[in-house]
């Protein structure tokens, strides 16, 4: 395609029509400065295809300010043999108009007509957007829009792939795309994409499943019952034979016999139970009269014994008598003995008494003339003290008065001090013949004076001197100490003293005084603790003691008078024995006295006692001599003496034949027989048990085989095996479906990616031809949606991904998105993408019409110098429109470069 | 004149898994609809005895429902019914026959022997030896008391047993369940009835297999049979005669296709079939495209008319001509694909064959799908 003539007019800075002919086939170069109109003629011709007429979008063709403009387009353009005119008018008159060599097309028809003939559609409403723009849009590159490239060959793509589907129509297969859908649908039926079952695989995979778990339960089922038949069939044999062969009756019969022996056995000991019972009987009866034989000869014995008993207890009567009167004549003795010796232990006493009572008349006399004699001494001390405290009593004086002398004397002597101290001391040292007096008196020589009180000191002829010593306490001292001095010279006066000290001496006298009186009481204190009166009643006691003692004394019977110390002792009529010795004495004689009196009682009793045994002697020995005179006695006594020969004869033959009876028994075994009766017992048990077990098994089993026969295993098992056999074939089927269509889908795709691949072959190849010049040795890759991918270049020498050499040989080729490149390489890679589209379509015979508004303007001297190159070889092939505002660039590329200027 | 029905082996519970499960069903059902008219066949030739030789049952443990089925299916012949047990419904401890007869379903007329011994009829002085088998393998010979049998002078002495035969049966050498092929002359029998062969097989004069009245395999040794025994008087040579009584007819072939023409005979083979036959047909072979789709449309036509009908398509190949592939209209990349697969190596031969049908059937869908569109 070509454009030969364009013709603007009311558009945007062109008021005045402006018109661009004799558009060369190959390259037009438009050079304009800023703001001359070069994108405003891009959007003209874009506007004429793009824009429908009607279109209320296009403000931005209105020239400025103009709103009656009616902006129009003219374009001259050629395709293939066919020429064509396109007139289109926005906005206010709105037409449009196509003339197909002479055939003229209108409005919608005209734009629907030109949409089809270049490869792109028109916006529902509205302006036209990128996605309509289809392959213009692709070509015709808007300023700054070159790096553009995947969004503008996306809304082109299926105009690319319409026209190369027609160009390489001999090798892509119409309706393939919908086939390989239907094949991956019907896959996707039986599959998912990995390779898992699905749908009626899956189904069938779970039924065959199923069905072989049936099967192994029913097999397993079936197994079991034939196992069970075989049971049946063993147990039913074995119960039979044991019903004919009845093991238990022999055994049973065996049992009877041994309970028989057994019985017998028992039978036997019951027997020699029996008798040893009756020898046991035998023995007793043969003890029994052993012992009444016995008990007659004790009774024999016993006679005997009781006679001689009867001799020995009179024999014994006639001493004790004897002894019974000694005892008393005995008693008698030492009764009278004891009487004496009680005298005289009075007597005794009585003399003791005397000695005591006189003894205490002596002490109480000596007592009594100490006591006086302290009482004297004592009466003597108290008079004393009493002396003593009168005369210290005479020397008292009023203890107040003392003291106040005392404090009087001592303040004037202090006051003196003071004074002393206060006074003037005037010392002088007259000469001879001088006449001082003070105070009227005349002072001589030499000395001091001391003046507490104002003096006059009177010198002869010279005058006379009051000399008052300072002080007011000095005043008031001597005042103090001459009202003192009277007070204590009153004091004294009345106390009838001289003086302090003869106060104090007074005092001290009495205070000595005392202290003889204080002494004397002490004294007398040690003399009579009690004091006088207590000592005066002491003697007072003492004295009536003695009186008491005295009277006792005389009340004594057999009273002597006093005996003076020194007179021998009047003799007695008896001996006198000492006290203690009396006391012995009748102690001993009345001890023996109790001894006799016992002895007396003793002898007594034994008498009586004798009496009493000889008498009981007797009455015995008669009782029992008569019960043996009796005749019946002896009568059973001989029959007891031939019973018990009977007895013990009778008693040997039972022995002998126990014995034989225990031979018999030990013979027969009977511990054995008591095993033997057991184990047949338990055999015969457990055999008839085992019988009766195995019955109730049969039965048992009988019917779970009945229960289990009723299902039908065997059938059913067979029935199963027929569904598994049916599973397996439709899954197999099925299997054999999935496989075939994963096969097919393979198949398909990897021919049609084959086919895709050999589309992008061409365009590969013009990418190809203009990278060689742009970036030689590199490689564009083309996608399948016929998008640029990576661009990889050959590695230079000097770069390694961070500078450093790289020895990696196979790392020759970087590879960089075209995302990533920079933008110059962005915008160059965009131009020549764009040619190579260009070229294919050429090839497939569709229109190309190339326009470029200001592109290239980020590339550098170089990369310009080479995509000059470019455009000159694409220019070659297809017209192509350039617009720049750098003429001087474009001066190289063997075209003249036409300035857009108003006209 | 004795006139005897001589049958065996009706292995009723039998399932078969090869068919559908629809056929399957309606084959065993056959297999009781046979006994009933064997009996029918019974009633309206006045037999006066039927003799079944044994596997009267498939198996031991039959559904109750079953078993009531077989047994009305004796009802229309009231006269004497003698069986003995075969292999395998033997008479164990437990089994179908202890089943039947918990059941009350033994009809009065039934004289089954469970254990060997002599079945009277005195009314047709008929004595039969019967030789039931009471294990699942007998190693000896069930018939061997046959010799030293007594039975009332006079009276027809017949045997009935079921083994194979030593020594006249194309079988292995050590089979279960032998009986001497002498056993009738040994044993002075005036017939013996045998059971287990299920082909209808004479062994000498007095000596037949009667076969299975069904068949129930596809092995061809005439099978579908019961046989009618005629005996004159006790020692005379019996006249004996096979009659057909099948419903289904069973068989099997194997068609090598290599040419057009032969896929055309195939089909004329399955036309030929009818409802009262079961197939088993092996297609080995090349097949282009157009010609597996004919054939292909003929076994489903089969499929439905014939009884039961399993095909082995194994060995069947596959091989789309020029014209196939032209008549496919597989323009483009398809044309290569039908190729590669057309030409798959031997290891994914059926899976691109069976891709192979797949696209052909697609193209087909889709170029009558667009001759619809047209059309409208």
């Amino acid at each position: 395609m070509r454009i030969t003539r364009l013709a603007v007019a009311e558009l945007r800075r062109f008021g005045k029509p402006l018109e661009l002919a004799d558009l060369q086939p190959g390259l037009n170069v438009f050079a304009g400065e800023n703001e001359a109109g070069k994108s405003t003629l891009v959007r003209a011709i874009r506007a004429a295809f793009f824009e429908r007429h009607r279109s209320t979008a296009v403000e931005d063709l209105r020239p400025w300010g103009d709103s009656a403009a009616t902006p129009t387009i003219e374009l001259d353009f050629r395709i293939g043999e066919q020429d064509y005119r396109l007139r289109k008018a926005f906005l206010k008159n709105k037409r449009c108009e196509l003339w197909i060599g002479t055939r003229r097309l209108e409005g919608n028809e005209a734009e629907e007509h030109l949409a089809a003939l270049l490869g792109f559609e028109f916006a529902g409403k509205g302006a036209s957007r990128p996605e309509h723009g289809g392959i213009p849009g692709l070509l015709w590159i808007e300023q700054g829009a070159a790096q553009e490239l995947h969004e503008p060959v996306r809304h082109a793509a299926a105009h690319l792939q319409r026209a190369l589907d027609e160009q390489l129509g001999s090798v892509a297969a119409s309706g393939g795309d919908a086939l390989l859908a239907r094949v991956q649908a019907l896959r996707g039926e039986l599959r998912t994409p990995t390779g898992k079952a699905r749908g009626a695989l899956q189904e069938a995979q779970a039924a065959l499943a199923q069905t072989r778990a049936q099967v192994q339960a029913l097999d397993a089922a079936a197994r079991s019952y034939r196992e069970q038949v075989d049971q049946l069939s063993d147990l039913r044999a074995r119960h039979a034979a044991d019903e004919n062969a009845r093991p238990w009756e022999p055994l049973r019969e065996q049992l009877a016999q041994a309970e028989q022996a057994q019985a017998q056995a028992q039978a036997l000991n019951a027997q020699r139970g029996a008798q040893a019972a009756e020898i046991q009987r035998g023995e007793e009866l043969l003890a029994l009269l052993h012992r009444q034989l016995e008990a007659d000869a004790r009774e024999g014995a016993e006679l005997a014994r009781r006679s001689a008993a009867l001799a020995q207890a009179q024999a014994a009567l006639e001493p004790a008598q004897r002894a019974q009167d000694t005892a008393a004549r005995a008693l008698a003795q030492a009764q009278a003995e004891s009487s004496r010796a009680g005298e005289a232990l009075a007597r005794a006493r009585l003399e003791e008494t005397r000695a005591q009572l006189q003894r205490q008349l002596e002490t109480s006399g000596a007592h009594a003339r100490a006591t006086a004699e302290l009482l004297q001494r004592a009466r003597a001390e108290a008079g004393r003290e009493a002396d003593l405290v009168r005369q210290a009593q005479a020397l008292a004086l009023p203890p107040k008065a003392l003291q106040e002398l005392r404090r009087q004397d001592e303040r004037l002597q202090a006051l003196a001090l003071q004074l002393e101290g206060l006074a003037t001391r005037v010392a002088y040292t007259l000469q001879a013949g001088a006449v001082v007096t003070m105070d009227g008196r005349s002072l001589q020589g030499e000395g001091q004076q001391l003046l507490a009180a104002p003096a006059e000191l009177t010198i002869a002829g010279v005058g006379r001197f009051t000399l008052a010593p300072g002080g007011h306490d000095l005043a008031e001292r001597r005042a103090e100490q001459q009202r003192l001095q009277a007070e204590h010279r009153d004091l004294l006066q009345r106390l009838g003293l001289q003086s302090r000290a003869e106060a104090d001496a007074r005092e001290q006298a009495r205070l000595a005084l005392l202290a003889q009186a204080e002494a004397a009481a002490k004294a007398l204190q040690v003399l009579a603790p009690g004091g006088l009166a207590g000592l005066q009643a002491e003697a007072d006691r003492l004295g009536d003691e003695r009186a008491q003692v005295q009277a006792a004394l005389a009340q004594l019977p057999g009273a002597r008078p006093e005996p003076t110390p020194g007179c021998a002792p009047r003799s007695s009529p008896a001996p006198i024995p000492t006290l203690a010795a009396a006391l012995a004495a009748a102690e001993d004689a009345e001890r023996l006295r109790q001894a006799a009196a016992q002895a007396l009682d003793a002898a007594r009793r034994h008498a009586a006692a004798a009496q009493g045994a000889a008498a009981a002697a007797q009455r015995e020995h008669e009782a029992l001599a008569a019960l043996r005179a009796d005749a019946g006695l002896r009568a059973q006594h001989a029959q007891a003496e031939q019973r018990l020969v009977d007895a013990q004869a009778e008693l040997a033959v039972k022995q002998r034949q126990l014995q034989a009876l225990d031979a018999r028994i030990a013979a027969a075994r009977p511990d054995i027989l008591a095993q033997d009766v057991q184990r047949l017992r338990r055999s015969a048990e457990e055999a008839e048990r085992t019988q009766r077990e195995r019955k109730l098994r049969l039965v048992q089993l009988e019917a779970t085989l009945a229960a289990s026969g009723a299902q039908g295993v065997d059938e059913a098992l067979a029935l199963a095996l027929r569904e598994q056999a049916g599973a397996l074939r439709r899954h197999d089927e099925l299997q054999r479906r999935a496989d075939a269509l994963v096969l097919l889908e393979q198949t398909l795709q990897t021919h049609r990616q084959a086919l895709t691949q050999r589309l992008r072959a061409p365009l590969q190849r013009h990418l190809d031809h203009y990278l060689g010049l742009l970036f030689p040795g590199a490689r564009l890759a083309i996608d399948e949606h016929l998008q640029p991918g990576a661009l990889s270049r050959p590695r230079t020498a000097n770069e390694g991904a961070d500078g450093t050499e790289t020895t990696n040989a196979t790392a020759a080729t970087i590879a960089a998105p075209f995302a990533e490149l920079s933008y110059g390489a962005r915008e160059q890679l965009g131009i020549v993408s764009r040619l190579a589209y260009a070229d294919l379509l050429r090839e497939g015979g569709r229109p190309t019409l190339l326009i470029l508004d200001d592109a290239l303007v980020h590339s550098d001297a170089e990369r310009l110098a080479r995509m000059k190159r470019v455009l000159y070889d694409a220019a070659t092939r297809h017209q192509l429109l350039l617009f720049t505002c750098h003429a001087e660039r474009w001066r190289d590329m063997g075209v003249a470069v036409r300035a857009l200027r108003d006209e | 004149m004795t006139l005897l029905l001589h049958t065996a082996d009706w292995q009723i519970g039998r399932t078969y898994t090869r068919f559908a499960p629809e056929d399957s069903a309606a084959l065993a059902e056959a297999r009781i609809a046979t006994v009933e008219r064997l009996a029918e066949r019974a009633a309206e030739r006045r037999a006066d005895a039927v003799l079944v030789a044994g596997d009267v049952f498939d198996a031991q443990a039959i559904s109750p429902r079953t078993l009531r089925r077989l047994f009305n299916a004796l009802a229309p012949y009231t006269g004497p019914w003698v069986m003995i047990p075969g292999n395998h419904d033997a008479a164990l401890a437990e089994g179908v026959w202890a089943q039947a007869r918990r059941l009350a379903l033994l009809p009065p007329n039934l004289h089954l022997r469970l254990q060997p011994g002599i079945v009277e009829l005195p009314a047709l002085k008929l004595a039969v030896l019967a030789a039931p088998l009471t294990q699942r393998h007998t190693y000896d010979d069930a018939t061997a008391w046959f010799d030293a049998a007594a039975t009332p002078a006079g009276w027809l002495r017949v045997g009935l047993a079921h083994g194979a035969v030593q020594g006249l049966l194309p079988q292995d050498v050590d089979a279960t369940n032998p009986i001497a092929p002498d056993r009738a002359a040994r044993a002075h029998l005036d017939y013996l009835a045998l059971g287990d062969w299920h082909g209808c097989k004479r062994i000498d004069a007095r000596c037949w297999y009667a076969g299975t009245p069904e068949p129930e395999r596809f092995k061809d040794n005439d099978p579908g049979h019961l046989l009618w025994v005629r005996l004159e008087a006790p020692g005379d040579v019996p006249q004996v005669e096979a009659e057909a009584i099948a419903r289904h007819r069973w068989y099997e072939r194997a068609l090598a296709l290599a040419v057009p023409s032969d896929v055309d005979a195939a089909i004329a083979q399955l036309d030929a079939c009818g409802a009262g036959d079961v197939l088993a047909l092996t297609l080995a072979g090349r097949v282009d495209l157009a010609a597996h789709q004919r054939l292909q449309r003929a076994l489903q036509a089969a499929q439905a008319r014939l009884r039961a009908l399993v095909v082995d398509e194994t060995d069947l190949r596959l091989a789309p001509t020029a014209e196939d592939i032209a008549a496919l209209r597989a323009d483009g990349y398809l044309g290569a694909v039908i190729a590669e697969l057309r030409d798959a190596a031997p290891a994914q031969q059926r899976q691109a064959q069976d891709a192979l049908a797949l696209l052909a059937a697609l193209l087909a869908e889709q170029r009558e799908t667009a001759a619809a569109e047209a059309r409208a």
